[in-house]
């Protein structure tokens, strides 16, 4: 009796340990990050979108919000790593493409207006701020009240499921 | 004495005493002082008035001047920053990058949060409902322009340069127009408050000048009055006392004038040999002997008088029984009584405690007054000394009263305030031929007071008068220090 009970508590335990074990594995593997959060005007009346939508925002295929506002994107210059991020995680394609694409969107009309690029995330913010249908994107520690971070899927920036992040080598 | 009469006595005593020397002496002695401390006091009062008065109207000025300066700042940041909101939103439009638009937007929504300060603050200090109307009249239009602005930037961010420019020239521009009416109004207003403001101040000041003038006109005409009250009372003083000296002088003269010719008539006859006989002699040789005493006592009198006034009269104090210092005034006096065919009574209460004093300044007290009675008794030609011991003014002392009635013909009213005054005469007493001097009661009043105590009076017309004198008595605790019984003591 004694001997069987040990066998359960053994096969429990082991059966843990392989399902703990992967995502130990993914933690351990994975190189230390930090999220992007997507940033919106706080009288934008959107609280999350998923990934897919958000690169269809990002791309110019959608052009409004659901309050009838205009959608304004707004972007760091190139070279930053947050731009980098953006590219790799929601539009995925290259800093060449991206242009290629969006320069084609103007001439076709399918773009209204190109991105606004601005030089500091301070720039952003207030960007966003003062534009009811801008959309930008930010580190989490310079984002303050004056703006809304959007859910990614259901998560927020520093959550485990998150997905948008900036590698670390990028990070300044 | 009546019932009533006692009652008249005690009343007049009372009231009479107090009035005696005192106050129109002090008032007169220092006269100038008072009038100096008057006038300090005035001047003070006066001096505090106008500082006063400077002060409120430097207050008002200083309020006014720090209102004004703060109004105006006010009113000036205001627009200045009403213009730099738009301004700095118009600067937006004339750039493509993003970067100085969003510098643009921060620059005019930095002016926009002062005006919206400013004008929170202006509601708060608002009095006037004008200044109220039109403080929440400019708040609704400024957030209203604010509401275009806003949509304005965000169509300048956003590169719709078009969009902004149509939605500021439809809306932006009047509103603003609007917003800039408001300030006007309320520039307006302001200046409105700061004429009524200098108004005021100019009504303050005015009327500190006439009241200042005022004050000073009133402060100089009550010193004059006063001045000249007090000149005129002392103009009476003076001519009163030059005709009492001129009386006295023409009372001694005719007192001694009468037993001088009395005296050199004698001298004469015996001389020119007309009084030969032994029998004449002696009757001549006592009409001198009596005028020469009269002569005498007058001066006497008149040297008594002068040393209880100028304070030089020396007197041993020691304990003395009543019964020793009325039966000094008898004694001193009984001739006197006798001849003018008087009769004496006297009421003394016994085992009275002893007093202190001077024995021969009471008995010479006591004296006056029963020549007094001697003199005014007719037609009762009785005069009755009683000695009793009662409360004294203050109702914690004893003292003994010893006083000396007549049934004569009492004084008037008119004359009661005035009789211890030196040399005077009741006019009754003059038309009567009654010879005086007016020292006699002037005398016994200073004797009195010069033993710690006082004179008092009761009178009615037609019935008689009681003068009591009142003296301490002397306690375990002695009121004149220092005289215990034993060796007399000189004051």
């Amino acid at each position: 009796m004694i001997r069987c009970k040990a066998t359960v508590l053994l096969v429990v335990a082991a059966a843990a340990l392989l399902l703990w074990a992967p995502q130990a594995r993914v933690e351990a593997s994975r190189p230390k990050q930090e999220s992007l959060a997507i940033i919106v005007n706080q009288s934008n009346p959107v609280n999350d979108l998923s990934l897919s939508e958000l690169r269809a925002v990002f791309l110019g295929e959608r052009r409004h919000w659901p309050n009838g506002r205009r959608i304004t994107l707004v972007m760091m210059e190139p070279g930053q790593p947050e731009r980098d991020a953006v590219l790799r995680e929601i539009c995925k394609m290259g800093e060449s493409d991206l242009r290629r694409r969006l320069l084609q969107g103007l001439l076709t009309g399918d773009i209204l207006v190109s991105p606004k690029t601005l030089a500091t995330p301070v720039g952003v913010r207030k960007f966003v701020f003062n534009v009811p249908g801008a959309i930008g994107y930010l580190r989490p520690a310079d984002v303050d009240a004056s703006v809304k971070v959007l859910r990614v899927d259901g998560h927020l920036p520093g959550e485990a499921e998150y997905q948008l992040w900036i590698p670390e080598q990028a990070a300044p | 004495m009546s019932e009533r009469n006692q009652q008249t006595a005690q009343a007049g005593a009372a009231s009479f005493v107090p009035r005696l020397g005192t106050s129109p002496g002090l008032l007169s002695r220092y006269s100038s002082a008072l009038l100096l401390l008057l006038v300090v006091i005035l001047e003070a009062a006066v001096v505090q008035f106008v500082i006063r008065d400077v002060h409120s109207a430097n207050t008002e000025v200083q309020r006014m001047y720090a209102w004004s300066v703060l109004g105006l700042r006010r009113i000036g940041s205001l627009q200045y920053d009403a213009q730099e909101t738009r301004r700095s939103t118009l600067y937006a439009l004339t750039t493509d990058n993003s970067n100085l638009q969003v510098e643009y937007a921060d620059q005019t929504r930095e002016a926009d949060k002062r005006v919206t300060e400013a004008i929170a603050e202006y509601l708060q200090q608002a009095q006037m409902p004008r200044e109220i109307e039109v403080g929440n009249r400019l708040r609704q239009d400024w957030l209203a322009y604010l509401r275009v602005r806003d949509e304005v930037l965000a169509s300048i961010l956003e590169g719709s340069t078009k969009e902004a420019v149509a939605l500021d020239l439809s809306q932006g521009v009047r509103l603003f127009d609007r917003v800039r009416e408001d300030l006007e109004e309320t520039q307006r207003l302001y200046d409105e408050q700061a004429s009524q403001r200098l108004a005021n101040v100019a009504a303050l000041a005015r009327r500190s000048v006439i009241r200042l003038f005022g004050v000073l006109f009133c402060t100089v005409f009550s010193v004059s009055v006063f001045v000249w009250v007090l000149q005129r009372s002392k103009m009476s003083s003076t001519l009163q006392l030059a005709k009492m000296q001129m009386d006295f002088v023409a009372s001694v003269s005719h007192e001694l004038r009468t037993p001088l010719a009395v005296l050199c008539s004698a001298a004469d006859n015996i001389a020119d040999g007309v009084v030969r006989e032994k029998e004449q002699l002696t009757k001549y040789s006592s009409v001198i002997r009596n005028q020469s005493r009269q002569i005498n006592g007058l001066v006497n009198q008149v040297i008594l008088f002068a040393s209880t006034q100028n304070g030089k009269g020396r007197y041993v104090l020691r304990p003395l029984e009543v019964t020793e210092i009325i039966e000094s005034a008898i004694s001193s006096t009984a001739e006197l009584i006798q001849r003018a065919g008087f009769v004496l009574e006297q009421h003394i209460t016994p085992t009275l405690p002893r007093v202190m004093g001077d024995p021969s300044a009471l008995s010479q007290c006591l004296q006056n007054l029963l020549i007094n009675a001697l003199k005014y008794g007719d037609p009762g030609r009785w005069i009755c000394i009683r000695a009793s011991l009662g409360e004294g003014r203050d109702h914690r002392h004893r003292e003994i009263r010893i006083s000396v009635q007549d049934r004569g013909t009492g004084i008037d009213r008119a004359d009661l305030p005035h009789i211890f005054e030196p040399f005077y005469r009741c006019p009754a007493a003059v038309a009567g031929q009654i010879h005086g001097t007016g020292l006699g009661l002037p005398i016994a009043k200073s004797l009195a007071e010069a033993m710690g105590g006082r004179l008092s009076v009761a009178t009615e017309v037609g019935v008689g008068s009681v003068f009591t004198l009142h003296l301490p008595v002397k306690e375990a605790s002695a009121e004149l220090p220092g005289l215990q019984e034993g060796p007399p003591a000189r004051v």
